[in-house]
């Protein structure tokens, strides 16, 4: 092998998932298992006035009920410990947990679910942005201010149903309004998105010897191990987290969801319990992506200067904080970047609602950060008469740029680069012509995701190398394929003969989690500091069984060689076997966590996510057909340019570039998740939330743009995340040229299609 | 209200006893413990749960178990031949990047083995129509499509 990493070296997890062998954590059963089911209120909002359990308690099969009354007194969360495990007296949202049956069977379980009776006094919900944000409007929390930061986490400005506030401000921006030739003003509004994952979620726990042991498939193991330490008021040593394959997650499963019930539910009955949500459960508590509405306002020379700029944002956190307090940073980094804005002012709020908590979903916020953003950008263009896309290159930012944070992007200029690739592929002058349709253009920069991470690595006596990591394999192929290659790499093997751990909180050291497209970039470097010291051992024990001095022998070939003479050589299996009585095992171990970009923390208030790691640089151009008729887009052709430092596989960063892709058409089209009045989603089925389906989906074209980063592994960067940011904004511009009228909102529905092109005839 | 049936899966003969409501999915998964097919909404939807019944897929969890009596139905599980080697649709599926989390994968692999038994050279708009029914969150569709192009190719 001369090296696998660069080449696109088929995953060695698709044979069991292609035969149907691969246990998912729906799958995993322990002996002995009994299953549970949770009573979810009815209601957005209410008081309880009690709960009867004695009808399902008597039901045949069922062991337990259990509410509140059973739980530990606690509120916790991940960045506000605002939310209890069971509602005692007040509900908050519909699918609030209010008590848990355990039985023998599922069905027996979820039998005896609506045979619990629980009283409550309803109130009307506060069901929207508008509502929650209304003077006078009634508080989500009364007893907001009761809650605290979670240890370690400084306050920040917060005030009844705005639950988190962000504000940056530098001075001077209405004065460079002022004396702007433009001033140009837009309102977006954003649904909400569902992550839809096809294995809907569930845990397995078992208590034995005063520890709780939680099977999942989860992208966050070690998140799970201390939310559910602190849901049950326990250290977390005492909970052991152990993953299993996972059937896609996109954020949904970063955030504890089953996990504290089960555990709690197993140490109350003493069994192994299984929790598995139905799809319809699922939807209805997903932490989706949150819907917001963003007012934006710049101003504008006729040279095509942006000069100023206001961005407002509300974001919907729905009952509790979750982690939309640490969203609301992200505006911080977009409303200044791609484009050089001078004066920039950011307000973003993270606002309470009745409404099921929203969460992290691929793309965090970005998604409709850029729609609002690019969307304002042809508005701009437009009002002075400039072209779409040279409007955009007069404006780009270059290396150097300073974002709003003070954040320095060295490296910036290489948008330049992107933007020419685009034009290469797809020239700007030949796309979206032709009666009903357009084209539309997008770009962005996006983050790598800068958790820590740390990686073992053994060679075994027969020659295999061992990777004991706790990262997960969401379906990335970023420990599938990434980790595995660069772990061969190191030792100079065949990815074949890499064995990679699945997660498991007692054994390996912490993961990060499968998040924001660290795992490549952060594992793999933890695998290149262990390789260094692994090396450094059979590098000695090769030599000594060589007969040579360290120096003069080197590795490769799955072998350790004589340097000059590669003839005089032997096997790394023999290399291990021998050192094994020598010196012990060959086992080195790596660490490694992004070091925090240099900022100024003057330049906001309440920035609780203060820096933009390892960013990341991307183009993509949309082509769409409406039909006048119907009002249906058909998405002709899509082009993305990616920066990604390096591609360890490249047809892998491609997968995710074409999914990416896939879900931001979804997001564009089809996907939202709507409340209604009563504060209820309006899609409660797979079959009312449209999922994109293999008709819907162009093939999508990928460049890669190789660009090296210092840090990461063989120069990669995360890569898998940021192909969702900027399709919504793409397909917008090219839906608004094709029709000529206003598209403001996500999803943009045949409705929409269809009033833009009447609000064009009208003009 | 129980029902007992025999049916054949994967080539053996079973006999079952199950409520008479129940669905073929739940009758594979926990009583077979076949559990390649997959439940990813159990309302017809997603496509995970694909099995084929006399050759042609269905969506099995809402299949219910009695309606298979008699009948030959076909898991992921019985693809592969006695000595472990995949069909052609999973081999090019594991080559061309097809899988990601997988979990939608047995669905697919078996509504594709439905379609090149009745048209061993699909067009991409045959592929893509035959796939209205399996949802797959993670790819994009377009390997799978490229595989299905790849694995007839290489039949023919
Ligand atoms: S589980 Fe059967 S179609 Fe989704
Ligand atoms: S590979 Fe994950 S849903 Fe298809």
């Amino acid at each position: 092998m001369s090296g696998s990493v660069g080449k696109s070296v088929p995953r060695l997890d698709a044979e069991p998932k292609v035969r149907g062998e691969a246990v998912y954590g729906v799958d995993f059963e322990l002996t002995g298992t009994l299953y549970a089911a949770l009573v979810l209120s009815p209601v957005p909002s209410g008081r309880i006035i009690g709960i009867d359990t004695s009808a399902a308690a008597a039901q045949a099969g069922v062991r337990a009920v259990v509410t509140a009354e059973d739980a530990p007194d606690l509120r916790s969360g991940l960045a506000l410990d605002d939310e209890p495990l069971f509602a005692s007296d007040t509900v908050h949202y519909e699918g609030e947990p209010i008590a848990a049956v355990v039985a023998d069977s599922l069905k027996a379980a979820r039998r005896a679910v609506s045979d619990v009776i629980v009283n409550i006094e309803e109130s009307p919900p506060v069901a929207s942005l508008e509502a929650a944000l209304t003077e006078g409007a009634p508080l989500v929390h009364e007893n907001w201010e009761t809650f605290a930061p979670v240890p370690g986490l400084p306050e920040w400005p917060r005030q009844g149903n705005v639950v988190g506030e962000m504000t940056a401000d530098p001075g001077g921006v209405d004065e460079a309004f002022a004396g702007a030739d433009h001033i140009v003003e837009d309102v977006f509004v954003a649904d909400r998105q569902y992550q839809a994952y096809l294995e809907p979620k569930s845990a397995t726990a078992i208590y034995e010897e005063d520890r709780y042991t939680i099977h999942v498939s989860h992208q966050y193991p070690w998140n799970v191990r201390s939310r559910t330490a602190r849901a049950l008021g326990v250290n977390p040593s005492r909970i052991r987290v152990i993953g299993h394959h996972m059937g896609g997650g996109f954020g949904a499963r970063l955030d504890v969801g089953l996990e504290p019930y089960a555990a709690l539910l197993a140490r109350l009955v003493r069994a192994p319990v299984k929790l598995v949500f139905d799809r319809s459960e699922d939807l209805l508590t997903c932490n989706s992506r949150e819907n917001a509405i963003i007012r934006i306002r710049s101003g504008v020379m006729n040279d095509g200067r942006i000069v100023a700029r206001e961005f407002l944002c509300d974001m919907d956190c729905g009952a509790y904080a979750t982690d939309t307090v640490f969203l609301i940073s992200i505006p911080i980094f977009l409303a200044g970047s791609v484009y050089e804005v001078p004066s920039t002012r950011v307000v973003a709020r993270a606002v309470y609602t009745n409404t099921t908590p929203t969460g992290a979903f691929r793309g965090v916020s970005g998604t409709y950060l850029n729609f609002a953003l690019e969307r304002h950008t042809d508005n701009l263009a437009n009002t002075i008469a400039m072209d779409r896309r040279e409007f955009r290159i007069r404006n780009l930012m270059d290396d150097g740029h300073r974002m709003l944070n003070g954040q320095i992007l060295t490296d910036a200029g290489i948008m330049r680069t992107a933007f020419a690739e685009v034009e290469a592929v797809a020239p700007w002058a030949d796309m979206g012509k032709g009666p009903n349709r357009g084209v539309g253009m997008a770009a962005t920069l996006w983050l790598t995701n800068p958790a820590p991470g740390q990686v073992t690595l053994k060679l075994d006596v027969d020659g295999t190398l061992g990777v004991i990591t706790g990262a997960s394999e969401i379906g990335t192929g970023a420990v599938a394929m990434g980790v595995r290659q660069i772990a061969a790499d190191e030792l100079g093997i065949d990815p074949r003969d890499v064995i990679v751990t699945m997660p498991d909180t007692d054994v390996q050291g912490h993961d990060g989690g499968a998040q924001g497209s660290r795992t490549t970039h952060i594992v793999g470097r933890a695998v290149r500091e262990a390789g260094t010291g692994l090396r450094e051992q059979v590098v000695r024990a090769g030599a000594r069984l060589l007969g040579e001095l360290p120096d003069d022998v080197e590795i490769g070939d799955g072998h350790v060689s004589v340097k000059g003479e590669w003839n005089r050589r032997v096997t790394l299996a023999e290399v291990a076997t021998q050192a094994l009585y020598d010196v012990g095992p060959l086992v080195a171990s790596g660490s490694y966590a992004t070091p925090t970009p240099k900022y100024d923390p003057d330049t906001a208030v309440g920035l609780l996510f203060p820096t933009f790691p390892t960013p990341t640089y991307h183009v993509h151009i949309a082509e769409v057909e409406v039909d006048p008729d119907t009002g249906l887009v058909t998405v002709l052709r899509y082009v993305v340019v990616q920066e990604v430092g390096k591609a360890i596989t490249p047809e892998g960063v491609i997968g995710q570039i074409q999914g990416g892709v896939a879900q931001g058409i979804g997001y564009a089209l089809y996907e939202g998740l709507q409340i209604g009045e009563d504060g209820r989603y309006r899609q409660r089925t797979l079959e009312a939330y449209r999922v994109p389906i293999a008709l819907d989906v162009p093939r999508v074209e990928a460049v890669l743009l190789e660009h090296p980063d210092e840090e990461g592994p063989h120069g990669a960067k995360g890569a898998a995340e940021p192909p969702i940011v900027p399709v919504a904004a793409a397909i917008g511009n090219a839906i608004a040229d094709a029709t000529g009228g206003a598209i403001n909102r996500i999803p943009i529905t045949p409705e929409d299609v269809l009033d833009a092109l009447a609000e064009n005839r009208e003009d | 209200m129980s029902a007992e049936f025999s049916m054949t899966v994967n080539g053996r003969t079973v006999t079952v006893d199950v409520a008479a409501d129940e669905t073929l999915l739940h009758v594979l998964r926990d009583e077979l413990l076949l559990t390649g097919a997959k439940e990813g909404c159990d309302e017809g939807e997603c496509g995970a749960c694909t099995v084929l019944v006399d050759g042609k897929p269905v969506d099995s969890c809402i299949y219910p178990a009695p309606a298979a009596a008699g009948r030959t139905v076909s898991t992921i599980e019985g693809l592969v031949g006695s000595d472990g080697s995949l069909t052609p649709i999973q081999r090019a599926f594991v080559d061309g990047f097809a899988v990601q989390c997988g979990f939608c994968t047995p669905g697919f692999v078996m509504t594709l083995t439905a379609l090149i038994e009745e048209n061993s050279k699909p067009t991409e708009r045959d592929i893509r129509e035959a796939l209205s029914g399996n949802l797959c969150r993670c790819t994009g569709y377009s390997t799978i499509i490229d595989a299905v192009l790849t694995a007839t190719e290489e039949r023919s």
